[in-house]
């Protein structure tokens, strides 16, 4: 996830190649299960190399640092999605937030990720009437 | 002792008198909203600075500029500005403060709508 503002502005960066290999013979199987919903969840996903949440429930499981696979962190605890953001190019990204740490990660969305799930979590500050009424009836 | 007690009396002063400049539109801020809250992002464009760790906690040695990139909801229903650091990509979670940009609040709440990766027409049917 980490870019500079300069390759922002011109081109993105490609997508961080994946050289731990959690499939083929990797150190689990094929498929994870979701620590929230408990659904079980294949590695491959549609349009991005690193899945890193459920597409039910798109909670996710804080093992990385900063590097998408590196397995870095010994915190372990569910990560929530707290928010949604967009890249400049539309791309979103869900910020996740760790329950156990309350440490802030951003991924992007996979190609099958439940729609619902998504734009709920991108209408939740819209949802609340008080603040968006006071946002909107101070513009 | 007593340069010491002046240091702290200087630090103090600075303290509640405190303004800082913004690191990317240059308004010069005070440290402290109206009702007393400390600020951490300037109130018209939103950017931070990187000068707290946000993990280890004390001050950073990062001292990047911070853009505001989404907004999030606690439970209470108070609006949270997730800044990351254009240098180290840190992500920090700040409490909007009562002067802020509303403009800029309410772009960025609605900014995933604009461009949404699906069409946005099935869901009237729900």
């Amino acid at each position: 996830m980490s870019r500079n503002s300069n390759s922002s502005r011109r081109r993105r960066r490609p997508q961080r190649r994946k050289d731990v290999l959690h499939t083929q013979g990797g150190h689990r199987a094929n498929d994870f299960r979701c620590t929230s919903c408990r659904l079980d969840v294949s590695l491959d996903a549609p349009g991005t190399a690193h899945r890193n949440h459920c597409p039910n429930c798109l909670a996710s499981l804080h093992v990385d640092r900063k590097i998408p696979g590196d397995r870095d962190a010994d915190c372990r605890g569910r990560m929530e999605a707290l928010g949604m953001s967009v890249r400049p190019d539309g791309e979103w990204l869900i910020i996740h937030q760790c329950a156990s740490c309350g440490e802030l990660s951003a991924n992007r969305i996979a190609g099958d990720d439940n729609p619902l799930a998504l734009v709920r979590l991108a209408l939740r500050p819209l949802a609340d009437p008080k603040a968006a009424g006071r946002a909107l009836l101070t513009l | 002792m007593s340069s010491h007690t002046n240091h702290n009396t200087n630090t103090t002063n600075t303290l509640s008198l405190g303004t800082f400049a913004c690191a990317w539109c240059g308004l010069t801020v005070s440290a402290y909203a109206a009702d007393g809250a400390p600020r951490n992002h300037c109130p018209s464009c939103l950017h931070s600075r990187h000068v707290l760790d946000h993990v280890e906690g004390g001050p950073s040695d990062c001292e990047g500029r911070m853009s505001p990139i989404a907004i999030a909801v606690l439970r209470t229903g108070d609006w949270m500005v997730i800044h990351r650091c254009v240098r180290c990509d840190e992500l920090t979670s700040n409490p909007v403060c009562v002067d802020d940009n509303q403009l800029i609040l309410m772009r960025m709440a609605v900014r995933p709508l604009a461009q949404p990766p699906f069409p946005l027409e099935a869901f009237g049917t729900l």
